[in-house]
């Protein structure tokens, strides 16, 4: 379910757990639950991923394909994202219900995955203003169970790593006309560098506290939250407020420095665990 | 630790059980005597009688059923039930149980506040979000069943009425055992209540004097951290029940929380370290039976 | 289109299958904890996914609600990119209504519908990975989350797909075999009874033809079926030990 109601009894014991450092799952309030990541679910892809966060699933798949560059920079090519809120998450995302939070999502990544120095843009340019590699990275989710924002941050950095892009070659045939070859073979390809790709923290206020990985009950209890965009060095490269209610310069402060400890740790761990998956990974998906 | 990814882990290859003596799957022909009476989970064509669920064939006397493993919650006259409240209506409250269809709880089958029975006024029924508002929990008996199948249920006794501060797990209902009684005190010192629709509340344990006001007067004061610490275990250990399939009553509960008590809360949502203590519990209490 | 033989004079098929062979067939129950009911199933490379919502309160109230039987529910989606080509919305097309409508015939056909008055159930279901025979991968993994809810049903829905290539039938055929032209069939049986819940034929095929490839159609449903019902008994057997030892 995407959300839930709470009475005043429940909402008063979430509230007063996280003033007491003590969450309703056990948790501390700077901690994630337990992930699980594969990659390389989807085989007619050029690289995808699943994350599990609890009760919060999410399947990432990444297609590369020959695109225009955007006239505004005609020498890189770019990154797409797509949110699909699949109704099997929750009925009320059944038709158009959850078009508001996929493009509020997908927003949110275009901006901060949208910096020179996250990744080499200009290498996915093939040929200046004429033809490049438009990378779309679909998000599908397919439960819900709180966090979206951050799931779906590991989610697609883990794919963007799984990623292979076929080699370009361009060549100049007798006339002048340039001709474009894709290589077919499959190991003749163009890794990403996720070096510098961030990942997403959300940081919610509780009360007079902070917490992060929200649950759906959380979330409820929630008025006011920060997502940030974290790089592997802790330095923020997006931010953005989102809630209902207002928050005070120094609680902002205090979220964000939460925020950049949670996100350079983030980083690690997912770059380590990445490491030990390996960057062709197959795996059985959902049978396993 | 801040956090915890890893790559997914591999399922167990779960050992070759041997397929139960009387399982059918839908379509599956059940037998093809008239002499018997047809139950849940079955319908008749053609003069014999067939499966409409997965599960195992459950005959009394004449009566055959087939119990689906899971399902929406089917209520009984009788059965303890945890529901939130959905609806304000006119004369009654819509409350959702986890069955098929939202249950009816009406305001002449609950006990307004000041206790004494009197006709309920037309200013009760203006007051009616006052008492329960949308989104509030509340424990109550099924009264009784509707032609359409849906519930009718009433508050009526001291020890139902509305919740106030704790937790809501919801499992399936088929893992509640049925037992005398739903409401339990643990000796770990918090209360619970196993609903037969599958909604288990955890509270703290309840004081003498806040079981006065039929819950309408709610205690907001924070809980203590101790209290705080036991619920939150209990809680994961329900889940941990939950996940692995085990049935949920207070022996089993407790069994739970004694195995898991050799981890700390942040350990337990580990599911490996969780899965030993399920496995933990289900040793002991195959032991003792 | 020169190049390929779909049928080799050995009578071997391009991924290596007899024309009455279906590709492999994984599956799995319950994937879901929120939802009533869910199960995943993989044919071959086609890859698909359904959950079960309800029955529960009509949405819409009682305009929705039918007082005699439940309403359901469909909603066919494919994933961006599960095709070869990315789509560009995973529903809402002329393709995908078509089949959720379907959906909903199929199961209203095989559903105990009277059972639930004014209830709804919700049948949501998304491939994954396309690759031949998407809609049949939906209706099987339909079936077993509908199973997985406990849903009453009068009987399996197992779907499969025939093609006519060279004066044979071909079962369960694959996305090459589909794209490559020819007659395609679509058939979703009640195995036990035998009746055929949804039935579709695209592009021509000659009538003394017809009965061969829905032969070969009903054959492979019917295999599915077995397929499927190995998997929930194992499944039920598995979850009730685990019940019973507790």
């Amino acid at each position: 379910m995407a959300k839930v109601q709470l009475s005043l009894g429940e909402k008063t014991f979430i509230i007063h757990g996280v003033q007491d450092g003590l969450r309703t799952d056990g948790r501390s309030c700077d901690a994630f639950r337990p992930m699980e990541l594969e990659c390389g679910v989807v085989s007619n892809t050029s690289g995808s991923s699943r994350l599990r966060l609890s009760n919060t699933e999410i399947l990432v798949g990444v297609k590369a394909e020959m695109g225009k560059p955007r006239p505004t920079r005609p020498n890189e090519g770019y990154l797409e994202f797509f949110i699909d809120l699949s109704a099997n998450a929750s009925p009320e995302f059944e038709g158009r219900g959850g078009e508001e939070l996929a493009t509020e999502i997908a927003n949110t990544l275009t901006l901060t995955y949208d910096l020179k120095n996250v990744l080499d843009y200009q290498a996915l340019c093939v040929l200046p203003q004429q033809c490049c590699w438009v990378v779309y990275v679909d998000v599908v989710v397919l439960e819900c169970g709180g966090n979206l924002f951050d799931a779906i941050g590991i989610a697609v950095k883990a794919a963007l790593y799984n990623t292979r892009i076929p080699k370009v070659k361009v060549q100049v045939d007798s006339e002048g006309q340039e001709e474009i070859e894709v290589s077919d073979d499959p190991h003749d390809v163009v890794l990403l560098d996720t070096c510098n790709m961030p990942v997403l923290v959300t940081v919610s206020k509780i009360g007079q506290q902070h917490v992060v990985d929200a649950t759906l009950e959380e979330e409820a209890c929630c008025l006011a939250c920060i997502v940030m965009a974290v790089n592997a060095k802790g330095a923020l490269v997006g931010m953005e407020k989102k809630g209902s209610s207002s928050l005070t310069m120094d609680s902002i402060q205090d979220m964000i420095t939460t925020g950049k400890k949670v996100g350079m740790n983030l980083n690690s761990n997912l770059s380590s665990v990445l490491q030990e998956i390996g960057r062709d990974a197959s795996s059985s998906g959902f049978l396993s | 630790m801040a956090t915890y990814i890893r790559p997914a882990r591999k399922r167990k290859c779960s050992k070759t059980i041997q397929e139960p003596k009387r399982l059918v799957t839908p379509g599956d022909v059940i037998t093809s005597d008239t002499d018997f009476m047809r139950g849940h989970g079955t319908y008749m064509e053609e003069d014999k009688l067939h499966a409409s669920v997965a599960g195992v064939v459950e005959t009394v006397n004449k009566l055959i059923c087939v119990k689906p493993l899971k399902t929406r919650y089917n209520g009984e006259v009788g059965d303890v039930v945890i529901g939130r409240i959905t609806e304000v209506g006119q004369k009654r409250w819509k409350v959702d149980t986890n069955s098929r269809l939202n249950s009816a709880l009406m305001l002449s089958a609950v006990n307004l506040p000041g206790g004494e029975l009197r006709r309920r006024s037309a200013e009760d029924e203006l007051l009616m979000r006052e008492y329960l508002a949308e989104g509030d929990l509340i424990s109550a008996e099924v009264q009784s069943v509707f032609s359409d199948g849906a519930l009718s249920i009433h508050t009526r006794s001291l020890k139902y009425g509305k919740l106030g501060q704790g937790v809501l797990v919801t499992v399936s209902p088929s893992l509640i055992k049925r037992r005398k009684t739903h409401f339990h005190n643990l000796t770990c010192g918090a209360s619970i209540i196993l609903g037969n629709n599958g909604y288990v509340w955890i509270s703290p344990m309840a004081g003498a004097e806040e079981e006065e006001g039929g819950g309408f007067i709610q205690n907001l004061e924070p809980v203590l951290l101790s209290d705080r610490e036991v619920m939150t275990r209990l809680k994961n250990c329900i889940v941990g029940l939950a996940e692995y399939r085990m049935m949920l009553y207070d022996t089993s509960i407790l069994y739970t929380y004694e195995a898991s008590l050799k981890y700390t809360l942040e350990e337990l949502l580990k599911p490996e370290l969780m899965e030993e203590v399920v496995e933990d519990t289900r040793r002991r209490l195959e032991q003792e039976t | 289109m020169a190049g390929i033989e779909l049928l080799s004079d050995q009578g071997f098929r391009v991924d290596g299958r007899r024309p009455h062979e279906l590709r492999k067939i994984q599956c799995r129950m319950g994937v879901f904890r929120q939802a009533d009911g869910s199960a995943y199933i993989e044919q071959g490379n086609t890859r698909a996914l359904a959950t079960v919502y309800g029955p529960h309160e009509a949405s819409g109230g009682r305009v929705r609600a039918q007082h005699d039987r439940v309403t359901i529910n469909c909603q066919y989606s494919m994933a961006t990119f599960s095709t070869g080509e990315r789509k560009k919305r995973p529903m809402g097309d002329r393709k995908s209504q078509e089949m959720s409508q379907n959906l909903q015939r199929t199961f209203e056909a095989a559903i105990m519908t009277q059972l639930y008055p004014r209830s709804q159930i919700d049948i949501y279901v998304q491939v994954l990975q396309a690759d031949g025979g998407n809609y049949c991968a939906c209706v099987n993994a339909a079936t077993l989350a509908i199973i997985d809810a406990g849903i009453p049903m009068r009987d399996y829905v197992c779907a499969c797909s025939a093609g006519f290539v060279s004066d044979t039938p071909l079962v369960d055929i694959s996305y090459l075999e589909e794209s490559l032209g020819g007659p395609d069939m679509i058939v979703a049986l009640l195995p036990k009874s035998e009746q055929i819940a949804l039935f579709q034929l695209n592009s021509r095929l000659h009538a003394d033809h017809l009965s061969k490839v829905l032969d070969m159609a009903t054959k492979g449903c019917k295999d599915i079926h077995t397929v499927l019902d190995g998997a929930v008994r194992d499944h039920v057997s598995e979850v009730t030990d685990s019940m019973a030892r507790s």
